[in-house]
């Protein structure tokens, strides 16, 4: 079988990818040829692990991204649309220039109002910035301008629920003034989605009861945006389930929901920062701790045989790596679902005290209920993080016990030390490669919903560097996915890199090289890098992942 | 730690921020914590084994998430409760407007767990007596009502928290044993041909 696997890849490769001529990003004529879903390097030999084929149009496939305004309905009348469009984007101006008005006279409002709260209770007030763990920053500060992306959640009351800087109290107007806005455009029956304007673009996404809006100075996408947004929404969704939110609303509407959200702030502010640096959420994947095939099979063996009846998932992770996951059979995960996972983990050192026990909503398997997710770190200070998802919130002890069985395994088959050993090395240079010119790269098999991606090294050390070569990923993917105008391979030259993307129905290839390099070069590499992938796949991926 | 076996099931109760999880550290672990708050998520278990006039018993202590998001589903980790600490801050009367909804909750569905009321942070007291947010005879009185014991702790100094729970583990051993002399009068009674309806009631 891996032969015939072998044989199939090198077909692609051999195939006419990159058209020659043209500078920037475009697009190939020639039809792509592409993998068969499930025979690229890192596809799971015995099918996937998560939903299937979980890609980023499914995600915003509610989304129209190319529409500022859209009609919700079909729109039979296309040039009505249009001009209604028209009006509405010129009643916006008029909106957005008052709006700046607005944004002023609350400024002295806002501090107003701050001043007098301080009076009332500064106890109080001190007691939420310690309870929500962030310093509370003055919003009428320019430096609270300045943030790169703010994320405002509200009710359709217009009520606060969160903001990623600056208090909720304090900008109660500002989030009043932003469900203004989307109900005026809904008394004419039409929906707002973005405003673009100067430099900023501020994204609505509306899932009711709850509103959410980014005013974003970064170079994503607008669809890209309302992507964070939704997994906002979804955050707080794994927190509440989306039957209880809904209930709570119809109960009372204008109801204060940080009450129910209280002390998990930080969850989302997490999220919000994993977001910008980490390119799971991005390529909607998983990202596999490279480990020797053996190794990881005999750990995932004693993990699918500690197993109890509740059990439906049983995830063994190391600093948002997965190097196992055991599914109930014809159970699937959502990557969404994992990420949450993964970010509620990272986002609390609790966890690392005793054993966690809490209800859980994984809101894309099912938003009306909770899971029991069972948190603990194998040992107290490893980063090996093992989280059981039972359907029983009476099973704490059974599920637990899985735990221990698990540990003993792994110690009596002598995989724990070489478990451990894996954690020292969580990222391969990309040296290893072997081709010059390459600086990093992201390679994700769309059957597995894995990825695999080196150490990001010089020149990009700083963070910002980071975030940039992160933000030129994003910029490339946002092409390869435009749902107007997908592109499969794309070559950018930039003054500082060049990047080149190929995105196949099987796969997706994104690859950063030094600005000196040539295409010609860059698609050789892209070959070579296939062929390394194929090579090492049983030790970046998870190809045989068990069941229950 | 997990798997082993749980004497007497403990349950840590109270307004978030009070300072349940600094409790538990002191005592399980001995230290405190210093660094920003992180708020408990759902809630974590922990057993640890004392010793108790000539024998051991094993607390398994369920620390709690003080947010109310999880207040619906708390039935689940105080059920069956031997013990419950509820927890107050010394200085902040909301937070024993709070411990007291949660000593309504224990009388009404948890009448057989004893409560033991602990109001924290008492090191804050000792720079500024004029912190303290509830008077301390009134909380005497209301203990004594709903006949509970009062302690005041503190987890950054490890003041009287040991004390703590030697009184929970010690009051577990002295009520078993009494429980235990009861129980086997009722065990003698079901002898006969008839169980009483309790028992019927525990194959249900």
């Amino acid at each position: 079988m891996a032969a015939d696997v072998h044989k199939k890849s090198g077909d692609v490769l051999n195939g006419s990818l990159f058209p020659d001529d043209g500078q920037h990003a475009e697009r190939s004529e020639s039809p792509t040829p592409g993998l068969a879903q499930g025979t690229e390097p890192g596809a799971g030999q015995e099918g996937a692990m998560f939903v299937h084929a979980q890609s980023y149009e499914d995600l915003t496939s509610t989304d129209n991204p190319d529409a500022t305004l859209q009609m919700p309905g079909d729109g039979e009348d296309v040039q009505a649309d249009q001009t209604m469009i028209e009006e509405i984007s010129k009643d916006f101006s008029e909106l957005s220039t008052q709006l700046t008005g607005i944004a002023l006279d609350l400024e002295e409002e806002i501090r107003q109002s701050k001043e007098d709260k301080l009076e009332l209770s500064p106890q109080a007030s001190r007691r939420d910035s310690v309870l929500s763990g962030k310093e509370e920053e003055d919003v009428a500060m320019d430096a609270w301008r300045m943030h790169q992306k703010h994320v405002f959640v509200l009710s359709e009351a217009g009520k606060p629920v969160y903001s990623r800087y600056g208090s909720e109290e304090a900008l109660s107007s500002t989030m009043g003034v932003m469900m203004a806005l989307v109900s005026f455009v809904e008394a004419q029956e039409n929906a707002i989605r973005s405003i673009h304007a100067d430099g900023y673009k501020v994204v609505f996404v509306r899932r009711s009861p709850l509103v959410l809006v980014a005013v974003a100075q970064t170079r994503q996408s607008e669809q890209e945006i309302a992507q964070e947004l939704l997994y906002i929404y979804y955050q707080i969704l794994s927190l509440l389930t989306w039957t209880q939110l809904n209930r709570i609303f119809q109960q009372k509407q204008n109801y204060d929901l940080r009450r129910l959200l209280a002390g998990s702030e930080r969850i989302t502010d997490n999220l919000l920062d994993l977001m910008a640096r980490d390119p799971s959420f991005l390529m909607g994947a998983a990202r596999c701790l490279p480990m020797a095939s053996g190794v990881r099979e005999i750990v995932s063996t004693c993990l699918q045989q500690a197993k109890a009846k509740s059990l439906v998932f049983a995830i063994l992770l190391s600093n948002n790596q997965l190097v196992s996951l055991v599914r109930k059979k014809d159970q699937f995960l959502h990557p969404i679902d994992l990420h949450l996972l993964f970010n509620l983990i990272s986002s609390s050192s609790s966890f690392r005290e005793g054993e966690a026990w809490t209800p859980i909503c994984l809101p894309k398997f099912n938003s009306s209920s909770f899971f029991s997710a069972h948190i603990s770190y194998l040992e107290q200070d490893t980063d090996l993080c093992l989280l059981l998802i039972s359907t029983d919130r009476e099973d704490f002890f059974t599920v637990s016990d899985c735990k221990r069985r698990f540990q003993e395994r792994l110690k009596k088959r002598g995989v724990y030390h070489a478990l451990l050993e894996a954690l020292h090395t969580p990222f391969y240079s990309v040296s290893k490669v072997g081709i010059p010119y390459l600086r990093h790269f992201i390679y994700k098999s769309k059957s597995s919903g894995l990825f695999t991606s080196p150490e990001i090294e010089a020149p990009y050390i700083t963070e910002e560097e980071k975030e940039r070569l992160l933000g030129l990923y994003q910029y490339l993917h946002s092409r390869a996915h435009n749902s107007s105008r997908p592109l499969t391979n794309i070559y950018y030259t930039g003054s500082h890199e060049n990047l080149l993307a190929w995105v196949t129905n099987a796969f997706e290839l994104y690859m950063c090289f030094s600005p000196l390099g040539t295409k010609a070069a860059a698609v050789n590499a892209a070959h070579k890098l296939m062929r390394w992938i194929r090579k090492e796949e049983d030790w970046l991926f998870i190809l045989t992942p068990q069941t229950y | 730690m997990s798997g082993q076996r749980v004497d007497a099931k403990v349950v840590m109760l109270g307004k978030e921020y009070v300072g349940k999880t600094s409790l538990v550290e002191r005592y399980v672990h001995n230290r405190f914590l210093v660094g920003p708050y992180q708020n408990t998520i759902g809630a974590a278990f922990v057993a640890k084994v004392m010793p108790v006039g000539g024998r051991t018993v094993t607390l398994g202590i369920w620390d709690t998430a003080g947010s109310e998001r999880y207040e619906a589903m708390s039935r689940i980790y105080y059920r069956g409760a031997k013990a419950a600490i509820v927890c107050y801050d010394l200085t902040d009367s909301s937070s024993f407007q709070r411990a007291k909804f949660w000593v309504n909750e224990l009388q009404n569905f948890e009448e057989n767990c004893r409560i033991y009321l602990c109001g924290t942070k008492s090191d804050l007291l000792d720079d500024d007596r004029r912190k303290r947010g509830i008077d301390f005879h009134d909380v005497q009185d209301y203990a004594d009502d709903i006949k509970a014991e009062l302690f005041e702790t503190s987890s950054k100094t490890g003041q009287n928290v040991d004390e703590l729970f030697k009184k929970v583990a010690e009051d577990y051993v002295q009520f078993t044993s009494f429980q235990e002399m009861t129980e086997e009068k009722g065990v003698d009674l079901s002898q006969k041909n008839t169980p009483t309806y309790f028992y019927s009631c525990c194959h249900h």
